[in-house]
């Protein structure tokens, strides 16, 4: 008896040790692949297959980046950015979400928007920005409305396919256990549609960052996008690139952020990676 | 007065090709409380078309579907249904699975979680009371749909197929263990199964359906006392009556 508690505890230790190892090879591999591709941007300008004014390495990049960042116009660019992005995108998620639902539960409305939605669905949202300049102007509130409406569309969209399509199963049991409409909607219903809504919320981020742009580069006083139009119009391609790697960033930032988030709020749903 | 009684009913269905189908037609049937009916038949016969009647899921096109003496209007808690499979809330852990319709009902939460506790520990599963559903086996799944239906304390459970996805040797347990819900709670159960076996080793009424159209053929109640031994020559009797009447040829059964 006392040989298998030895047993038990070796196996274990070596399970747990190669558990750690596979996260931390992960972690390496995941950190070894963006040094290549950084190796690989810096090497392109300097063996001469570009430009290097067109097409600066990652040294010169951050050569002006951090002055930038040193004088506060970088992070200040960024928190313009975040904070458009973020109230368009809360904007969304609320409307999206509740509208999504609203339209899927009743079949009368159902019916009523389904061929509008799947119109709206294939039209791109910036193809809206010139409109929107022309009836919000370039202000605040037009920028963040723009965010807004772009990222209200795949949300919108996959709530209601989301609740549209939970299983049968799902509203017989409750029906049958005695919960009403509301309680069917809170506790069946969201939860069920909830895959679809985080993937719509996903691509709602998304939008929301590609919109931004677009509404920053039709005119802005500050923001991300808006620095990398001075860059443009200065001819500094490094403070442009600089402005792609933080989108890049921030993107990626946000899409973790976002998974880490569904992992805590909701334990029994696996959003993939 | 039986506890649900069923007065003519037919039911229709528009079939491929547009025309009419008969899923039931004018079939009449009374359940007593306390008993514990098998439906068994082939596809097509409208055993689940007959339990989704009951439910309340379905309304008959003809004739009437009653609880105690009150025409059934839709689903409700005094009728729980054990579906086949799938069909446990995947973001509710065990508990409050079991939970959910005394939560929905305004239990307060000490009483609720009394009543699950109780449950859990009948149907062996107080360990697994904060594990989520994908994480259980499918026999385990099954208990805690049963539990789920019965923590209502319903009126009549309603099974459709419950054991059909699970193998066969948990199967076997899972029999043995609904029997033993069954005696000890007093429990009514409606019961569909297309497995023979299983309606001998569970049932006091079989009623054995046919199909084209969904109708009763025959209505057998085997009075062997539980527990049932399947190498017993009386189960094997009983096995090859219900075969039989599964098996009887249509145009034969009119001809006599």
């Amino acid at each position: 008896m006392k040989d298998t508690a030895a047993f038990e505890a070796r196996f274990l230790a070596e399970h747990q040790r190669s558990v750690r190892m596979r996260r931390w090879r992960g972690i390496a591999l995941n950190i070894l692949g963006v040094l290549l591709f950084l190796a690989v941007w810096e090497i392109i300008p300097r063996l001469g297959f570009a430009n290097p004014v067109l097409f600066p390495p990652p040294s010169k990049v951050l050569e002006a980046a951090l002055p930038m960042l040193g004088s506060g116009e970088i992070p200040w660019n960024i928190l313009v950015s975040l904070g458009r992005a973020g109230s368009g995108f809360l904007i969304a998620a609320v409307l999206g979400v509740a509208i999504g639902v609203a339209t899927a539960r009743a079949p009368v409305i159902r019916d009523l928007v389904e061929p509008l939605l799947h119109g709206f669905r294939s039209v791109p949202v910036i193809a809206l920005v010139p409109v929107s300049v022309l009836w919000f102007g370039i202000g605040e509130g037009a920028k963040v409305a723009l965010v807004a409406t772009g990222a209200f569309f795949p949300i919108w969209i996959n709530s209601f396919i989301g609740v549209r399509d939970v299983h049968e199963i799902y509203l017989r049991s409750a029906a049958c256990l005695g919960a009403n409409r509301w309680q069917t909607l809170r506790y069946v219903v969201l939860p069920a549609s909830l895959p679809f809504i985080i993937a719509g919320l996903r691509q709602g981020i998304a939008i929301a960052l590609i919109v931004l742009v677009a509404a920053e580069l039709a005119g802005a006083r500050a923001g991300v996008a808006y620095m990398m139009s001075m860059g443009h119009q200065l001819f500094r391609v490094d403070i442009m690139f600089a402005g792609l790697v933080i989108l890049g960033f921030l993107g990626f930032a946000g899409d973790r952020l976002f998974v880490a988030l569904c992992r805590k709020l909701f334990p029994w749903y696996r959003p993939s990676a | 007065m039986p506890l649900i009684s069923i007065e003519h009913v037919s039911h229709l269905y528009v079939g491929t090709g547009g025309t009419p189908s008969w899923a039931l037609r004018d079939v009449s049937l009374g359940l007593e409380r306390g008993r514990f009916t098998c439906l068994v038949g082939p596809s097509g016969c409208g055993k689940t078309t007959l339990l989704q009647l009951i439910a309340g899921f379905l309304k008959p096109t003809a004739g009437s579907v009653q609880l105690d003496g009150k025409p059934i209007s839709g689903p409700g808690p005094d009728r729980s249904v054990v579906f086949q499979e799938y069909a446990l809330f995947a973001w509710f852990t065990v508990r409050q699975n079991v939970e959910f319709g005394l939560r929905v009902a305004g239990m307060k939460a000490a009483e609720r979680r009394k009543r699950s506790d109780d449950l859990l520990a009948m149907i062996g599963m107080s360990h697994a009371a904060d594990r989520y559903p994908h994480e259980l086996s499918g026999g385990m799944r099954q208990r805690v749909a049963v539990a789920r239906a019965l923590a209502i304390h319903p009126q009549v459970v309603l099974m459709d197929e419950p054991f059909a996805a699970v193998d066969a040797l948990t199967r076997a347990t899972l029999q043995e263990e609904l029997l033993r819900l069954w005696q000890q709670l007093g429990l009514s159960i409606v019961f569909i199964t297309h497995n023979v076996d299983e309606a001998v080793f569970l049932a006091d009424d079989v009623v054995v359906m046919s199909a084209h159209p969904g109708s009763i053929q025959e209505i057998m109640t085997i009075d062997m006392p539980h527990p049932r031994d399947r190498g017993s020559p009386e189960f094997a009797r009983w096995y090859a009556r219900i075969n039989a009447a599964l098996h009887q040829d249509p145009k034969r059964k009119e001809a006599a």
